[in-house]
């Protein structure tokens, strides 16, 4: 016997931990990224906020901080722009005298990006966000989970209350980002270890698995559909990435492999796609690897495995399992966009309102408190 | 380790009035000397730890926002001797037969204010009377199943009951994770004495709830109904629920059918609900009987009650023997129902709806304490040796103004326990609130939750005015039970 209202806050907790784990771990692999480019190459942290779909409400907390700077006062597409102009010239200029704007840009730019993403109270969708709504959701339904999962998200929400703020130095931000992705995993696996798999048990993994999926599709819709678009995104181009030219380029040319690798990361999947693949680390092959592959537990034909079997153990799942055949084919269509960025883009996006139109049919069928 | 004394000593539960620590205390009084005020420090501090993460909670409401606060816990546990918890507990257990067979009594033929015991006047003017309850039987004749009185020890060592607290009581979760606490921060105490455990109070809960099951079900499906998340008690109702393995429900989850049973909306649709653990107020159970805007109960819920297919605990009206008043009456109650003398003294109460009473009290507000008849959580409360002479000019205005809705008790020296503030351990008033249970059969927790003022010389153990608690052991020295 579950309640409906107890069903729904299930299912949101597992959403909003999941999200919390997700972004962590988002900007986990871009801050590694980072770090593996030449000091030179500056990486943009916004489309990480077009990932976590926040845009909007980023441009709003930044116009707040740059009031001050004239130089960073651009909204996010407009500084893209500028950006890659910048970038043209630069590559008749040559020198590092000659960076279009302050070298910190970069690193302000980060700061702004992350601390929107983790520790912003305002963001909806930041890590702390996430979390203390997790807590909200899992606190009123305390009789159905067992103590220790409680208790493991009691103990994050008191780190991240008192530690998110500190979060702007990169080292202290990364150890912040691990403990919040090793919490979450924890706390899977209290529930996983020590929870009747009961209807209240499926409804948690209901909402991580959904949460999962479409995280998924916006790294790709995003992340990879931009490191597709970019001049020399296709390796062999521009010889496997060892060939670097003295340019605008090289970011997404020569350090190819490097982004996809970051790719790959921001999803926990290199290793296991190293494993799966055995051989170079090639975009399509990334794609394919994260949409189509039916057992990392991260690619979303797994996912939607993962979700079937979870509804088929739920009563009447006839109407939500429909949605999921429809997911399942907009995934189908998407296979031939691998190769090309905007088709991604696009492609991704039909699958996140699939995805939406599921997690619909799910709440009219099980969460609704209906008269 | 020194404990400063006030002049007129009020009775130390640990101590006697030579410092000789009690018997039944000296080997946590010998542990607690032997660490020093630094471990003792460092054992307060994780048992906070553990208070924070174990996510113990209440909610404080200040400017309209709830805020979700640590329960305040001392570490310095409160003793009681085992002979003489077991005959308060024997009063204990008397006191709420009487309670429970008055209720049954002015909802149904009033045979005691028919043979002149009770005023009938105070019946049709409590603010807890229900009329809509008249004529109904509850099982066993039993309403309040779950009530919590408070109890206090005057400087001779008496144990008063204060007030029996018959509606929605709460604070037992606490008693069990106090002593979850507890047990980590002394083990080596609990390794050595026999303190009787709490934590059979839940598994008792939940025996008695579902002996309140309507006749012929036999696996009943009982309900924890809360007000929800911002309820101080909120922690609580998830607590017991929890532990019973009972459905935690709000209001908007339970529907009363055309069958006039309860149901719950559940993922599968609507199932039955047998019992109800009901922890918000009578007047918003039902909006189709009581308060109309009330967003919290459960239209038809009195319908379902009265036929009989849901039982309720506290049974609604089960508060008219709650009341400030009423307690007044209730040695007489013993004497009327039972034909046996109060175990467990009253606190003298003078009533000012009665003209010599009232000029007494208005003659002596000074030495008394003021209580207005329906509040709780220490609301309204004047202390009359501690107000400004205007506090007692409006106190004299109310009680003229609404006689009916005040009563006075001399001022109690509360008794203290040592406490641990800052680096000293310092004495401190104390109040218990044990938790009895009335179904066919009765229950009283071993001890119950002592309440610490922790503001020097506050006499205000109510946890959302600055009180905070203790573990309370009840200690058996494995001797002489009757001469203690």
């Amino acid at each position: 016997m579950l309640l409906s209202r107890v069903a729904d806050r299930l299912y949101w907790a597992a959403r909003y931990i999941e999200r919390a784990e997700d972004t962590a771990r988002l900007v986990r692999a871009h801050g590694e990224l980072m770090a593996d480019l030449p000091a030179h190459v500056t990486t943009r942290w916004e489309p990480l906020v077009t990932v976590v779909g926040s845009d909007a409400q980023f441009e709003r907390s930044l116009d707040g901080h740059r009031s001050q700077s004239r130089s960073q006062s651009q909204s996010r597409s407009q500084s893209q722009s500028q950006s890659q102009s910048q970038s043209q010239s630069q590559s008749h200029g040559g020198g590092s005298t000659q960076l279009p704007a302050d070298p910190r840009l970069g690193e302000g730019t980060e700061m702004a990006v992350a601390s929107f993403l983790v520790s912003d109270r305002s963001n909806a969708n930041s890590v702390i966000s996430c979390v203390i709504a997790a807590r909200e959701n899992l606190r009123t339904t305390r009789d159905t989970v067992p103590r220790d999962g409680w208790r493991t998200l009691n103990d994050l929400y008191l780190y991240v209350s008192t530690e998110a703020d500190r979060g702007r130095d990169r080292r202290v931000r990364e150890r912040f980002l691990n403990r919040v992705i090793a919490d979450s995993r924890k706390l899977d696996g209290v529930l996983a270890t020590a929870m009747t798999h009961d209807e209240a048990y499926v409804m948690w993994r209901l909402g991580r698995a959904l949460e999962r999926a479409n995280m998924t599709t916006r790294v790709l819709g995003v992340r990879a559909a931009e490191v597709l678009s970019a001049p020399h995104a296709v390796i062999g181009s521009n010889g496997g990435g060892v060939v670097i030219d003295d340019g605008a380029d090289e970011l997404d040319g020569a350090h190819g492999e490097i982004q996809w690798m970051g790719v790959l990361r921001s999803v926990q999947g290199l290793q296991m796609y190293s494993r799966a693949v055995r051989g170079p680390i090639e975009g399509p092959s990334v794609v394919r690897f994260l949409l189509e592959h039916d057992r990392f537990p991260r690619a979303v034909r797994a996912l939607l495995r993962e979700i079937r079997r979870a509804l088929a153990e739920l009563p009447d799942p006839g109407v939500p399992l429909d949605a999921v055949d429809h997911v399942e084919a907009v995934l189908r269509e998407s296979a031939s966009s691998s190769t090309d960025g905007a088709a991604l883009d696009d492609a991704m996006d039909s699958l996140q309102v699939a995805i939406a139109t599921l997690d619909r049919r799910i709440t009219d069928r099980y969460l609704q408190v209906g008269p | 380790m020194t404990e400063t004394r006030a002049a007129r000593s009020p009775w130390d539960e640990m101590r006697d009035a030579d410092g000789v620590p009690r018997p039944a205390s000296e080997a946590v009084l010998g542990v607690i000397d032997r660490l020093g005020v630094e471990e003792l420090h460092a054992r307060q501090a994780t048992a906070a730890a553990d208070i924070l993460t174990m996510g113990i909670t209440f909610t404080v409401y200040s400017d309209g926002t709830g805020i979700d606060r640590a329960w305040p816990f001392d570490v310095i546990p409160r003793v009681i001797e085992a002979g003489e918890w077991a005959r308060i507990e024997r009063g204990l257990v008397q006191r709420l037969h009487a309670l429970n067979q008055f209720i049954d009594d002015v909802y149904n033929d009033r045979r005691i204010v028919a043979d002149g015991v009770f005023p009938a006047d105070l019946l049709d003017d409590s603010v807890n009377y229900r009329v809509e309850c008249q004529g109904v039987h509850p099982k066993f004749g039993v309403w309040a199943h779950i009530s919590g009185s408070d109890l206090v020890r005057d400087s001779d060592g008496t144990m008063y009951v204060l007030e029996d607290n018959l509606r929605v009581p709460s604070g037992v979760s606490y008693v069990m994770e106090n002593r979850a606490v507890a047990k980590r921060a002394f083990p080596e105490v609990f390794a050595r004495q026999t303190i009787a455990p709490v934590d059979a109070y839940t598994d008792e809960l939940n025996k008695l709830l579902a002996s309140l099951a309507p006749e012929g079900v036999t696996n009943p499906s009982i309900a924890v109904l809360t007000p929800g998340i911002f309820n101080s008690a909120y922690f609580e109702h998830a607590f017991l629920a929890q532990r019973m393995g009972a459905t935690l429900v709000e209001g908007g989850d339970l529907a009363v059918q055309d069958d006039d049973r309860v149901y719950m909306r559940t993922i599968d649709g609507l199932e039955p609900v047998d019992v109800i653990y009901r922890r918000i107020d009578d007047l918003f159970l039902d909006p189709e009987v009581f308060n109309p805007e009330s967003q919290l109960g459960v239209p038809g819920l009195m319908r379902a009650w009265k036929a009989g297919k849901v039982g309720i605990a506290n049974a609604p009206g089960a508060g008219v023997a709650d009341d400030k008043v009423v307690y007044a009456w209730v040695p007489d109650m013993i004497r009327y129902y039972l034909g046996e003398e109060p175990l467990m003294p009253n606190v003298p109460t003078y009533r000012c709806q009665y003209d010599d009473e009232r000029r007494f009290v208005l003659d002596n507000l000074r030495e008394l304490v003021l209580k207005p008849a329906n509040e709780s959580g220490g609301y309204g409360i004047l202390i009359g040796n501690r107000a400004t002479d205007a506090q007692l000019a409006a106190q004299v205005e109310s009680i003229e103004g609404d006689p009916r809705n005040w009563v006075a008790q001399p001022i109690l020296d509360l008794s203290t326990a040592p406490t641990l503030i800052g680096d000293a351990i310092e004495p401190r008033h104390v109040d218990l609130r044990p938790f009895i249970l009335t179904g066919e059969t009765s229950y009283v927790t071993a001890g119950g939750l002592t309440r610490v003022a922790l503001p020097k010389g506050s006499l205000v153990v109510n946890s959302s005015q600055g009180g905070g608690s203790k573990d309370t052991w009840i200690v058996d020295l494995g001797a002489q039970w009757e001469d203690y």
